[in-house]
């Protein structure tokens, strides 16, 4: 199939950056999206031009790094998939396509579609994780965990922290990421000692970074490639009242 | 510790304080809803009501309620500013195309009718309240004098005579359809906020919210539009 591709040039972080339009042939519709991408490239780097850039790691969907808006939606058309496995399939001869990246200010575009996720970093670090002293491993099961608990875990804990969330959010909100991980740890025994700080910390960093605040659009759910529900938003706002009335920190 | 000025300038917080204040006044439009249909039973049911309420607890009460409902709009108004002129600042720059799939028109125009409603609360106290505007309406039961010390409006004839007033009613119809779309994605928002959410009650509050956005929107409109229709006179 051929396809008109319209796509986020800029040249760096400084640059106003500008939609651009290209023609792609010859497109299977087995290829990826960001094979299809990499065909570009190749037509691009031949014809001795700047090719797009666009990140990309695992191309098996786990993995995160891909994302880019793809005709208003971040990873595209398809409910509950990356952009890597986006398949060309999905797309009809003739179409055009605009391509964008996420568009954030705790975003900043690192060069087209790459833009720099170290905001997401910076909220992890601030609680996203739990304290355990190193030595040997505790033996299995020695904790018991109910089995809903341990599912409700493990959905928040399928966050890839791609940014979808973000780029859905009329509000560039960051609340779903968040609430991922706080969620993913709140759910099981091992995150408790350090919950109200961890749900505190993050949720001030959130807003340290520059992401918007919530307006229940859901849009992030819609979005998200690991379906993760909001639900988990609404436990965030929980633990951080609490921890702002009875925390200890 | 973390400093309580930091935490309430947080955007969750904000929020936070946006939902309390916000069912606050959801409360009030109840109760001034179940006040306002006492005109379907005759200007006296009302005319008393009205006295009744500026005079309970030697005309205390009606100030008690005057306050908290100053302050719960006061925050509510000053959070979603905050918040918005945040929330634009989060996106610098706006995408060429984009496609809704979970939001609706009154979740992304609450900020919009949010700005109207607060327009028309001034209007509507400057109507009602103060007599500030529509004078010719603000009928006194009683002339004006240094003696009369509970001289009280003819709350029924001013309703009456203002809402014969076409222009006057479909603003006022107006601003309920308003009120409507607010509560349409209000009572589920604050929830959410709230934290109040879980597989029993999603369901409950997606189907309360926009309900009572409508009898509330409706049962305001049906008092301008019974004096119009000639049924209320």
């Amino acid at each position: 199939m051929n396809l008109r591709l319209h796509i986020w040039r800029q040249s760096g972080p400084q640059d106003t950056g500008m939609l651009k339009t290209y023609d792609v042939a010859n497109v299977s519709e087995h290829m990826s999206f960001l094979e299809m991408l990499d065909v570009l490239n190749e037509d691009l780097i031949a014809k001795g031009e700047l090719p797009v850039a666009f990140d990309h790691d695992c191309r098996e969907g786990i993995c995160g790094t891909c994302g880019m808006v793809i005709n208003g939606r971040p990873h595209g058309p398809l409910a509950r998939t990356t952009a890597c496995q986006l398949h060309m399939r999905t797309f009809k001869d003739g179409d055009e396509i605009y391509i964008e990246p996420w568009r954030a200010r705790a975003f900043p575009v690192v060069r087209d579609l790459v833009v720099d996720r170290g905001s997401f970093d910076r909220i992890i670090q601030k609680g996203g994780f739990v304290s355990v002293n190193t030595g040997n491993a505790q033996d299995g099961n020695t904790l018991p965990i109910p089995k809903l608990d341990a599912d409700r875990a493990m959905d928040a804990a399928a966050c890839i922290g791609c940014g979808a969330c973000v780029a859905a959010c009329p509000n560039a909100s960051a609340m779903l990421f968040t609430a991922a991980k706080i969620g993913h740890l709140g759910s099981v025994p091992q995150g408790q000692a350090e919950r109200s700080t961890r749900a505190m910390n993050m949720v001030l960093q959130m807003d340290a970074e520059g992401f918007g605040a919530c307006t229940n659009h859901y849009e992030c759910e819609a979005a998200c490639p690991k379906g993760i529900s909001a639900d988990f938003i609404a436990q965030m706002n929980k633990d951080f009242v609490s921890s702002a009335f009875g925390g200890r920190d | 510790m973390k400093a309580f000025g930091e935490i309430w300038e947080s955007n969750l917080f904000q929020k936070w304080l946006m939902a309390i204040t916000g069912l606050l006044l959801v409360g009030f439009l109840i109760g001034h809803l179940s006040g306002n249909l006492l005109v379907f039973m005759g200007p006296d049911a009302i005319n008393e009501y009205a006295h009744g309420l500026r005079t309970m607890l030697h005309g205390t009460a009606i100030w008690i309620v005057r306050f908290g409902l100053l302050a719960s709009f006061a925050l509510h108004v000053t959070s979603a500013i905050k918040l918005a002129r945040r929330n634009r600042a989060a996106r610098p720059s706006s995408y060429n195309t984009v496609e809704h799939r979970a939001s609706t028109l009154a979740s992304r125009s609450m900020l919009y009718s949010g700005l109207l409603l607060l327009t028309y609360a001034i209007y509507h106290l400057a109507h009602f309240t103060w007599g500030a505007v529509h004078s010719e309406f603000y009928v006194k039961a009683c002339p004006p004098s240094p003696e009369c010390t509970d001289c009280i409006p003819d709350v029924y004839a001013m309703i009456v005579s203002s809402f014969q007033q076409p222009v006057i009613s479909v603003a006022y119809v107006l601003a309920m359809i308003m009120v409507g779309l607010h509560l349409n994605h209000a009572i589920a928002s604050a929830s959410q906020t709230l934290g109040l959410r879980n597989r029993r009650i999603v369901p409950i509050v997606r189907t309360v919210g926009p309900l009572l956005g409508i009898l509330v929107a409706l049962g305001f409109s049906s008092v301008p539009l019974a004096i119009l229709a000639g049924i209320v006179k």
